[in-house]
């Protein structure tokens, strides 16, 4: 029960966060008032009196689009964070180890520098980046079954960080080739939410839900599989074919992630950490709570990224990162001592 | 209960086990002994289904290898040698994750009231009850082992086996993990086969003696016949003198 009750402070917490996200900006707008929007947007209720006309446009049109994208972004990355710590029994793992990012990275590169970021209505780049995002990853797996057949968690680490690497530096030269676009290779490498529009949100959010649905299937193999691969397949586990479809199900929700804002770090790094000194380690309540605490902490950090410079926005990767590192200390290294 | 003919397994197309054959019966426990290198630890695996094989190898005359992953785990349990845990799981989530065989998989899969009932009758067998609650990273070697154990139990397999389950522990461990192990084979339908380094160990809790040379079965017959004089010649040195000597400081 005690794990209940945690759960539904997370979950009042997560939807503060929404709100304040939402409510705080160049204008205010109280959490009634926007509540009362979404509701009349939603259910046809009459918005309150005296309330100026602009806030709707602005909270539906601007704000809740980019609150919701960092939410389901930072839901999609903690989440992925989670399920490749277990898989490869690494707390340091994460997606951006298989490739995901540098794959991502390079492909986005390649549109930006060919100056064809706008086409297909700005389609184009999200696309591009994550089918390269696709293709690292299955490289990287493919390259590391090649090597060892029993696809070992070592063997992918480091056919992944290789292929990184690589990918890194042919992106490097591409930014670097063309002065005229280097600056915007660089800034769509820290990741941003500004000008994202609701298509975004319809991309992201399904995404986020559905990859939350399917680790949630596989929580108990998960939990098993942390004990080690061999322990795993004697205890049941068909450990190949489950192994495939979660790293393959990471890298599509990574890549989904990274596509519309770019390279955004640490979330998936601290969130299982975090939520494991919480909730304990069992997936069951791991996957959900990662989900909650990763979308409520990219909505703060979004936040503070508009704000604290105005009018100029500080890239989300940086804040991530700067916000993230002394709460994980804090978090961990107060929750050692009391267990 | 359990039989193997003919097994020959390795790594990368090279055999290491070749041509082995060997019959457990129930309630029966066997060691299998032999120097360094010679195979003991790869026909374990093999015998697991963690290294794919050649030859026969059947319980109760169904072929393992045809099983499925689950259904596999269902009859065969493997109980490793000692490594630390790093997530922090509760011993009792712990013990709990050995029914992952017996449980359906899904979105709803939720543990029934014998799944309970099974672990917490693994941990009361192991000793582990009081542990339940507490967190498997905070435990000491012995006491993690004790729930790994108890992990095996749950799983409800017909035959256990040991990959030097006792390494890194004391010996006041050591003797506890084979007597509750030497009760469990006892209670019928079950069968042990363990990988033991420690020969002392060994000789005392098995009932038969395999005994690998260079991955060939040397020697195989039950410990009442067995020669001791044997593995003298197995490892290349007076086994005996050496243990006769070790005796000595005690008496």
């Amino acid at each position: 029960m005690k794990s209940a009750a945690r759960m539904t402070a997370l979950l009042l917490a997560a939807l503060a966060a929404l709100l304040l996200g939402v409510g705080i900006g160049s204008v205010y707008v109280a959490p009634g008032d926007i509540l009362a929007i979404v509701s009349g947007r939603l259910f046809g209720t009459p918005l309150p009196e005296g309330m100026p006309p602009s806030y709707s446009a602005m909270v539906l049109g601007m704000r809740l689009p980019r609150v919701l994208l960092a939410f389901f972004t930072g839901a999609a990355l903690a989440v992925s964070g989670t399920v490749m710590q277990s898989i490869l029994q690494n707390p340091l793992a994460s997606p951006f180890g298989l490739g995901v990012s540098s794959g991502a990275g390079l492909g986005a590169a390649a549109v930006i520098v060919l100056g064809l970021a706008g086409s297909l209505g700005g389609a184009l780049l999200p696309l591009v980046s994550l089918g390269c995002a696709l293709a690292t990853v299955f490289i990287t797996v493919a390259v590391a079954a090649r090597l060892d057949r029993g696809m070992s968690n070592v063997t992918i680490i480091l056919v992944g960080m290789v292929l990184s690497l690589f990918c890194n530096a042919i992106m490097s030269m591409l930014a670097s080739s063309s002065p005229t676009y280097s600056q915007r290779v660089q800034l769509w490498q820290l990741g941003s939410f500004s000008m994202k529009e609701w298509s975004a949100v319809g991309a992201v959010a399904p995404a986020a839900a559905l990859g939350l649905a399917f680790f949630f299937r596989f929580a108990r193999e998960l939990d098993v599989m942390t004990f080690g691969e061999e322990q795993a397949q004697a205890m049941g586990v068909d450990l190949l074919r489950i192994k495939r479809l979660l790293l393959g199900a990471v890298a599509l929700l990574t890549g989904m992630a990274v596509a519309f804002a770019g390279v955004i770090g640490f979330v998936d790094l601290i969130a299982p950490h975090v939520v494991r000194r919480w909730f304990g380690a069992a997936h069951r309540r791991v996957l959900p709570a990662s989900a909650l605490f990763g979308g409520a902490f990219m909505v703060l950090c979004d936040l503070a990224a508009r704000t604290l410079t105005p009018p100029h926005e500080i890239p989300i990767g940086s804040i991530t990162a700067l916000l993230g590192a002394p709460f994980f200390l804090y978090v961990f290294f107060a929750g050692r001592k009391r267990r | 209960m359990l039989r193997i003919e003919h097994l020959v397994c390795g790594y990368g197309g090279e055999s290491v086990v070749r041509d082995v054959s060997f019959r457990v019966g129930e309630g029966e426990k066997l060691c299998i002994l032999g120097p360094n290198g010679c195979g003991k630890t790869t026909l374990l695996r093999a015998l697991a289904g963690l290294l794919p094989s050649q030859g026969r190898l059947e319980l109760e005359g169904g072929d393992l290898r045809a099983l499925p992953a689950r259904q596999r785990a269902q009859r065969l349990a493997l109980m490793s040698q000692f490594s630390p845990a790093s997530f922090d799981y509760t011993v009792y989530e712990t013990v709990m994750l050995g029914r992952y065989a017996h449980q359906r998989g899904g979105l709803l899969a939720a543990e029934s009231g014998a799944d309970r009932r099974i672990a917490e009758e693994s941990l009361r067998r192991t000793g582990a009850w009081e542990l339940r609650d507490r967190l498997v990273t905070e435990l000491s070697g012995g006491q993690l082992q004790r729930v790994f154990l108890a992990r095996t139990f749950a799983q409800e397999p017909r035959v256990i086996l040991l990959d030097e389950p006792t390494n890194h522990l004391d010996l006041r461990y050591q003797v506890e993990l084979m007597d509750t192990l030497r009760q469990w084979a006892a209670a019928g339908g079950r069968c042990v086969v363990g990988v033991l380094h420690d020969i002392n160990l060994a000789l005392s809790f098995a009932d038969t003696v395999l005994l690998l040379e260079e991955g060939q079965v040397m020697d195989w017959r039950p410990m009442a016949e067995f020669d001791l004089g044997t593995l003298n010649r197995l490892y290349g040195m007076d086994v005996g003198g050496h243990m006769r000597a070790a005796l000595r400081r005690w008496s």
